[in-house]
């Protein structure tokens, strides 16, 4: 339980995948400029990232048994392309609306290094099967909140005046900064 | 094909950290030290070169319905291959870089060129913008490595220089180590983008005077 | 293309698909075969050289039946000075491997870092073979009982900027204290 709520409290704010750990910034930088947005894409990163940690246990434990362990990234990849590309289809055909909403997000997933990187932290960390699904979730929610605080900051530094060549992506970059010095003051909950 | 363009897009026009602004990921962990920096900006272009040469030697033979999966399983390849030479041969590198090495099977840079280069042009071609790009994103990684290392540790070069250590500039209890933690990051990389959109604006103007004085 | 939505076309898509996964797999293994040997040596030598570095005379055997109840202990290597403990606490971002070397009245013989993926020039001080480096694992040497960082009450001055990776040797220390108590 205690190893539950440690993961749980420093993939949100400890140890953010974006803010601390700087996987998926692609996404982070590239689909923020709106808050729904942002937040359809977070959700849809989380549940691809919780499948991929479930899947990715079980794969690494064959990988294990033949003793292939050096084909992991490839074999990883491989499925993380695989699970993002069922989850189009399934949600395609059953949940048209929530297709529609992250629509252009889905096949962006497979690039996301937060994906990949949490399945191979995990089999780093040597996480059991229930450790790496949590982990997985957990890092997800955390990659949703920072992109959720991010857009909605956003959305306020595009409308403000800054310097000619600071506009656009530099700027956004030192407000993301700036919010990366705030997640710095959770550093001290990392006694867990 | 024009060497000297690709070149000069490769550094700035269309550098791949600051103006395609990809691969990001690794341009804002990694760049604490000049070693980090140096290497993966090595190990990046030897990939991407490869990569290039290889998709492109392919690209009438895949598909289009299934070439980004055919891409990515090529590059993991090439950076599983890297991964495992670094931890034989180099092992003072993967250690310093970690995760990032296989994480560079999702640096858009490499899937980006493989996609929007490699797929349309020829071997040769392919290999120079593969080279060229990849200099441009160890420029890149470079120029933050520099800034941050200095502003956050004082020194300069670590890693290489003076047994690892570095080069001290800035007496150990002044630098900001704020500067090598990932705030510092995201602020070097959003002061090097405006730089570099300055430089290229103030270069277009320049051009602009020149033809205006033909 | 139009007319080739059939079965042949999807075969010839699964066909290319598995031919440059062969390829590819093949490929890795062909490395891995070369590097594969080099990577398992070079990885034993690090150990052995951590070993030697925190118990002089080295380790004459390797001991599995210990107790350890912190769940950081990974290895125990007995020697004719004392014994040498792999630990692996977690740092800032990952776990670090260690190696500690506790004599045989349980006094810390000395520490060295194996792995970590700790911030360069922050946490990494700790394991990097720097003045600075040097001068924090040293404080640990002639220590017993248990040690924490000042900050906690201990004696042992935390590396700048890098508290968390402190304490984690801290705790890797203990471990190995408590791990040495236990072995009589």
């Amino acid at each position: 339980m205690e190893a539950i709520f440690g993961i749980l409290i420093s993939a949100l704010l400890t140890q953010n995948f974006i803010l601390v750990k700087f996987y998926g910034i692609c996404p982070f930088m590239g689909v923020s400029k709106k808050i729904d947005t942002a937040l359809g894409m977070g959700l849809a990163v989380t549940f691809v990232m919780a499948l991929a940690s479930a899947a990715c246990y079980g794969i690494n434990l064959i990988l294990i048994a033949l003793n292939l362990e050096y084909m992991q990234t490839v074999v990883f990849i491989l499925a993380i392309a695989s699970i993002v590309q069922v989850v189009e289809m399934f949600l395609k055909k059953s949940v048209p609306a929530l297709y529609k909403a992250l629509g252009v997000f889905l096949p962006l997933i497979t690039t996301n290094c937060a994906v990949l990187g949490v399945v191979l932290v995990n089999v780093q960390q040597g996480y059991n099967f229930l450790l790496s699904t949590i982990n997985g979730a957990a890092g997800g929610l955390g990659f949703t909140l920072a992109i959720v605080l991010f857009a909605s900051i956003r959305e306020r530094v595009n409308r403000s005046e800054c310097p000619e060549c600071f506009k656009g992506f530099p700027i956004a970059l030192i407000a993301a900064g700036l919010l990366a010095l705030s997640f710095m003051g959770f550093s001290g909950l990392s006694i867990f | 094909m024009n060497f000297k363009r690709q070149f000069r897009e490769g550094l700035l026009t269309k550098n791949p950290v600051t103006v395609q602004l990809l691969g990001m990921c690794s341009t804002l962990a990694i760049t604490t030290s000049l070693f980090n920096g140096i290497g993966m900006g090595l190990a990046v272009t030897a990939i991407l070169t490869c990569s290039n040469i290889l998709i492109a030697a392919l690209r009438n033979f895949i598909p289009s319905q299934i070439r980004i999966a055919a891409y990515i399983t090529i590059i993991a390849g090439f950076v599983t291959v890297v991964d495992l030479l670094l931890k034989a041969f180099i092992p003072a590198l993967s250690q310093s870089l970690g995760v990032f090495i296989p994480l560079i099977v999702v640096n858009c840079i490499i899937l980006g060129r493989a996609e929007g280069f490699a797929s349309k042009n020829t071997v040769l071609a392919s290999a120079v913008d593969g080279i060229c790009q990849g200099i441009g994103y160890t420029l890149a990684l470079v120029i933050m490595c520099v800034i941050r290392e200095l502003l956050g540790s004082g020194t300069f070069g670590g890693g290489l220089l003076n047994g690892g250590e570095g080069i001290r500039l800035i007496p150990s209890q002044f630098p900001a180590m704020q500067m090598v933690m990932p705030v510092g990051g995201f602020l070097t990389l959003g002061f090097v983008i405006a730089g570099s959109q300055w430089l290229m604006k103030h270069l277009d103007i320049k051009n602009k005077k020149k033809e205006a004085a033909k | 293309m139009k007319t080739e939505t059939t079965a042949k076309y999807v075969l010839r898509l699964a066909l290319t698909l598995l031919i440059i996964t062969s390829v590819v797999a093949v490929a890795l293994a062909g490395v891995n075969a070369i590097t594969a040997p080099k990577i398992a040596q070079l990885n034993a030598e690090k150990t052995q050289q951590a070993i030697e570095a925190v118990l002089p005379g080295g380790f004459d055997t390797e001991i599995t039946d210990f107790t350890d109840d912190t769940g950081l202990v990974s290895k125990v290597y007995a020697g004719e000075n004392g014994y040498a403990f792999e630990v692996t606490p977690s740092g800032f971002d990952n776990t670090i491997t260690m190696m500690v070397g506790v004599d045989l009245e349980g006094k810390v013989l000395g520490i060295s870092i194996v792995s970590h993926t700790e911030t360069s020039g922050l946490g990494a001080v700790a394991a990097a073979s720097t003045a600075a480096g040097e001068a924090f694992r040293g404080q640990f040497v002639g220590k017993s009982g248990s040690v924490s960082v000042t900050k906690d009450g201990g004696d042992v001055d935390a590396l700048t900027g890098a508290t968390i990776t402190s304490r984690a040797v801290c705790s890797g220390v203990n471990a190995a204290l408590a791990c040495a108590g236990n072995l009589g």
